[in-house]
């Protein structure tokens, strides 16, 4: 691919502001949409929020007014982005179904972050947090039909299995063995720092789309398994961020972002069917154009860099949603039992481990396998799509 | 085909709320059957979605609506809504009712009401159920419950082999027929109730 984001000409930013009825997009059928289309949206929706809070903080840190001005132009529009990706959700999806799909999310992009990954490192880091996304799954998929009487296969269509992954109550360890080493910022491929950067935004959404629905349930194990889930996301952001250079400097992390986003947007733009959204792909990738532009300027400016230092002379491969099923099951046979200890990773429960697990499980079981017991006792059976055509 | 769920447990005692929201869950895997099946089974289905719908907004009517009035401010209003759609709803599923499922229009005619069903279930959701759980003695709730599933057990969700061809099956008929005997079942079991 030739396609350089640092060379292309964008929209001007005065020319992206976009009026009441533009916003106001209609949303996608939930029944009949490709359920990538639905997971394309999640993830730049999770992308746009970081790119929103990140620029926050950037102002809160930065003391030169004509900066805070500039960020403040630019994440207005950013917050208009995010209001139309997230409006194609449609309101009519409950907010479990909408649940099932960030966690497909979370399923098919780390694990194709995995499979393309460089570094070993980094690449362990996702093969191992992907595991537990794919049991979070299995377990919202349970909830789903107790509470809906609907089947996860009617929102995932075959793209996904749904079935155990690491389980879910072996996810808590000691906050201390969620941080990970970073990569060194210049050594590391380009396209780590995208990996790392986009699958840090979609599980901080998540979590943060955890900690606001969760309360909104009536049902009880719907309650307790929302905390539960949602402090594991907290411990996957904790795991994921902590994988990026701190020492990178806040212009650089701003080029880092406005490139990353111009990468999303052209690689959705690509493969996306349904040309409603494929023209918000495209219209989208023209304004971040723009924005890598003003950021690349600041850099230059205030950094004294050039920012093809550090990013990638050219966009890589386009990131793909697609199924990765055969994938999936070669690390459930291989990393279901990996834990974390320090930096690392290991097999045997050791000490900081098995403390957490007595404190949070010391008064009753963890919700995650109260659901099952329950599905259990009405159905006679667990929910599962084994779709890969072979047995697990 | 999978395991009929023990209808008797949600986390804690059953409600008419939790049962009426997995209903609207049946409901949409029916029109998923309809929309995929052909000839005599999509027929077969079409007959199967007539009778849980006719069954669900009757209970809904008698049931329901009734207790939602009276138990929260604004209630009257909100009821108000979900009726109109109500009606909207069954004279679109009367219409659909009189073509033959075979016609090119079915389908698209179908999915119309699909959108319109689905929308009017969630607006009851957020709106009236969550209402009701909150202002209802959970007793009530569960006296509710009980009238709904007899009139439940009228509306099978599943193929059962024979039912559908048979002619003497006492659900068909047109859908105003099927709601009318769904309401004296379902004001047979509040009376026995008392």
């Amino acid at each position: 691919m030739t396609f350089n984001p640092l060379e292309q000409r964008g929209i001007p930013l005065d020319r992206q502001l976009r009026n009441w009825r533009e916003l106001d997009v209609a949303p996608i059928d939930p029944d009949r949409c490709d359920p990538y289309t639905r997971c394309r949206i999640i993830t730049m929706n999770g992308i746009e929020i970081e790119a929103v809070l990140f620029s926050h903080q950037m102002a809160r840190h930065c003391p030169d007014q004509d900066v805070r001005r500039q960020l403040a132009r630019t994440r207005y529009i950013e917050q208009q982005q995010q209001k139309v990706v997230n409006w194609l959700l449609p309101g009519v999806s409950s907010v479990l179904e909408t649940t099932i799909a960030y966690e497909q999310v979370a399923v098919d992009l780390t694990a194709w972050v995995a499979r393309m990954e460089p570094d070993p490192y980094l690449k362990q880091a996702y093969q191992f947090g992907v595991l537990e996304d794919f049991d979070h799954l299995y377990r919202y998929a349970n909830l789903y039909e107790m509470i809906e009487h609907r089947k996860a296969e009617e929102i995932v269509q075959g793209l996904t299995e749904v079935m155990p992954g690491r389980p879910t109550p072996y996810h808590h360890r000691d906050a201390v063995d969620n941080v990970r080493d970073p990569y060194d910022r210049d050594r590391a491929d380009p396209l780590s720092k995208l990996h790392a950067l986009t699958i840090m935004s979609a599980e901080q959404q998540t979590m943060n789309f955890y900690m606001n629905v969760g309360p909104q349930y009536m049902e009880p194990i719907a309650r307790r398994l929302y905390q539960e889930i949602g402090l594991v996301e907290e411990e996957h952001v904790t795991h994921y961020e902590s994988l990026v250079d701190p020492g990178e400097t806040w212009w650089e992390q701003l080029v880092n972002h406005e490139y990353n986003e111009c990468y999303l947007y052209y690689s959705f733009m690509e493969q996306e069917p349904d040309p409603r959204v494929k023209a918000i792909w495209e219209l989208h990738l023209g304004m971040e154009l723009e924005h890598l532009r003003i950021a690349c300027d600041l850099m230059r400016r205030h950094d004294g860099r050039d920012p093809e230092q550090v990013v990638a002379p050219r966009l890589p491969d386009v990131l793909t949603f697609e199924p990765n099923k055969e994938y999936l099951r070669g690390l459930l046979d291989t990393q279901i039992d990996l834990t974390t200890l320090g930096a690392g990773y290991v097999r045997e429960a050791h000490e900081r481990f098995e403390a957490m697990q007595r404190t949070v499980n010391s008064d009753g079981g963890p919700p995650s396998e109260l659901v099952m017991e329950q599905h259990q006792h009405l159905y006679g059976r667990d929910y599962r799509v084994e779709s890969a055509g072979r047995p697990a | 085909m999978t395991h009929e769920a023990r209808s008797d447990v949600t986390g804690g005692g059953e409600d008419v709320v939790a049962l009426l929201m997995r209903q609207h869950g049946d409901i949409r895997n029916l029109f998923d059957e309809v929309e995929r099946a052909e000839g005599e089974e999509r027929r077969a289905a079409f007959r199967r979605l007539v009778q849980l719908l006719a069954v669900h907004e009757t209970a809904e009517e008698e049931v329901v609506h009734p207790s939602a009035r009276r138990a929260f401010d604004g209630g009257e209003q909100v009821v108000e809504d979900r009726l109109r759609e109500e009606r909207d709803a069954k004279e679109r599923l009367s219409r659909l009712d009189d073509m033959d499922p075979a016609e090119p229009d079915f389908l698209p005619a179908l999915r119309e009401l699909r959108t319109e069903v689905m929308r009017h279930a969630r607006a009851e959701e957020r709106y009236e159920f969550a209402q009701l759980r909150r202002r209802s003695d959970p007793r009530r709730l569960a006296a509710m419950a009980k009238a709904v599933k007899a009139a439940e057990a009228m509306a099978p969700t599943r193929p059962h082999p024979g039912v559908e061809t048979a002619p003497k099956n006492i659900m068909a008929g047109p859908v105003a027929a099927v709601m009318d005997r769904a309401r004296d079942t379902i004001r047979k079991a509040m009376g026995d109730r008392g």
